[in-house]
């Protein structure tokens, strides 16, 4: 090990000798003389620094302070230039425990109050009823879609009514259901076309009653005479050509009322 | 007695200004004590603990009730001092360096020495010392203080001078090297 410098001995004289080198120090400083002879002189002159003692070196850093006194004469002249903090109000923290018990409880009832009161209020108040007038203009789009829609079916009907074959009876079953069906839009359809003072459409929907009437009023199967005499009837009138005819003019009356709206059909 | 800290610091906190004078009474002679050390001379010293409980008090708000108020106080006054010799030592440099030579303090040493009065040579003594901690430089001067005569950690004084461990380290080992280098023919001559 080489000698140890003037720094090392400083801090193993205050034990901050590097991680692990303490022992090892001691060791050198016992095997080394001229180290030791160095660590004598260093540790010798800084216990000479220590105040109180026998030495009398580094005497004048004694401290002269005259114990309690000395407090009182420091508070004497700081008092008078201290001002006072503002209190900090910390509720939360100065609550002893019943107080907070009873804050809590508090609180609790208050929410309670207000939660039944609301239920009462709520319960009080008159079921609010939305009177809504549509517009006269809107009316008329909504029996137009559904006019067409039944048109549509109406013209299936009649299609398949023509084709039915009359000597096959169970064929016209599903005839007479739809025309049932079909038979309540067709008198909304008829009111509705009286009303708007649409003559060929009401004179169209007159006659499909009276067929859809017919055929609605079968019992559970159609015998071939029925069939035979509905058809007939059906072509007589040309039913189904006029019901075509309607048929596209539905469009039209689509756009004229789409206009007559702003366009919002 | 931290507990009793904390108490006084939350009295204070709440308004009532008196609680401080526990705190003060309590800890000026510590204050005082290191104070004196650094500057060297009773009136700073006073002026030292003084404006240490001062501006403690003005931060108190900032103090943290984890930490240890004696140790919190201790380290503003430390600050206090360490501020007051800095200011102090542009004044008095050129008054040390001519006082302090070395050949002229070993002759005044060995004529003092030589005569009957012991306590005027004391005197003498104790100005050379003073003088060889004065020639240190405020870090240097607070470092061995603490390190040496109020046995603090190196972290701690680092912690005090707002300087890393190894720099208070190294700053308390110079003042130890010109201490013993200033002092030596004191030392070889009585």
């Amino acid at each position: 090990m080489n000698h140890l410098s003037e720094e090392e001995l400083v801090d193993h004289y205050y034990g901050e000798d590097a991680v692990g080198s303490r022992a090892q120090t001691e060791r050198h400083l016992g095997t080394c003389p001229q180290c030791a002879r160095a660590w004598r002189d260093l540790e010798s002159d800084l216990k000479e620094m220590k105040t109180g003692g026998d030495s009398q070196a580094f005497a004048f850093l004694e401290s002269p302070a005259g114990g309690a006194s000395y407090g009182r004469r420091v508070w004497a002249s700081l008092a008078s230039s201290l001002e006072p903090y503002p209190a900090r109000k910390r509720v939360g923290l100065h609550l002893s425990l019943w107080q907070g018990m009873v804050y809590v409880a508090t609180c609790a009832v208050l929410v309670t109050c207000a939660f039944y009161a609301g239920r009462q209020w709520e319960h009080r108040q008159p079921p609010v009823v939305a009177h809504v007038v549509p517009h006269p203009a809107a009316k008329q789009p909504v029996v137009i879609v559904v006019l067409g829609d039944h048109l549509d079916r109406s013209e299936r009907l009649l299609v398949e009514l023509k084709h039915t074959d009359a000597d096959n009876e169970q064929m016209a079953v599903p005839l007479r259901d739809e025309a049932r069906t079909l038979l309540a839009a067709n008198r909304v359809c008829r009111q509705n076309a009286k009303q708007s003072d649409d003559p060929a459409l009401t004179k169209a929907l007159d006659r499909l009653d009276h067929l859809l009437a017919e055929l609605a009023s079968q019992q559970d199967s159609l015998d071939p005479a029925t069939i035979e005499r509905l058809q007939k009837e059906m072509n007589q009138g040309n039913l189904l050509f006029e019901v075509r005819v309607l048929r596209t003019r539905i469009p039209d009356r689509q756009a004229s009322a789409g206009r007559s709206q702003g366009g919002t059909i | 007695m931290g507990e009793n800290d904390h108490a006084a610091v939350r009295a204070i906190l709440a308004g009532d200004t008196d609680a401080y004078a526990a705190l003060v009474k309590r800890h000026s002679a510590t204050l005082f004590r290191v104070a004196y050390r650094i500057t060297g001379n009773q009136a700073d010293a006073d002026d030292v603990v003084q404006e240490a409980f001062l501006r403690g008090y003005r931060k108190l708000d900032g103090f943290e009730s984890r930490s240890n108020f004696g140790t919190w106080i201790y380290r503003i006054a430390v600050r206090c001092a360490l501020d007051r010799i800095d200011g102090r030592k542009a004044d008095e440099r050129s008054r040390v360096s001519e006082e302090t030579d070395l050949e002229q303090q070993a002759v005044q040493v060995a004529d003092q020495a030589a005569g009957p009065e012991r306590l005027l040579l004391s005197a003498e003594i104790a100005a050379m010392q003073e003088m060889a901690l004065r020639s240190l430089s405020p870090t240097e001067r607070t470092a061995f203080v603490l390190r040496h005569l109020e046995d603090r950690s190196t972290e701690e004084i680092a912690a005090v001078l707002g300087i890393a461990p190894n720099a208070a380290k190294q700053a308390v080992f110079r003042a130890v090297q010109k201490l013993r280098l200033r002092l030596a023919t004191l030392r070889v001559r009585t």
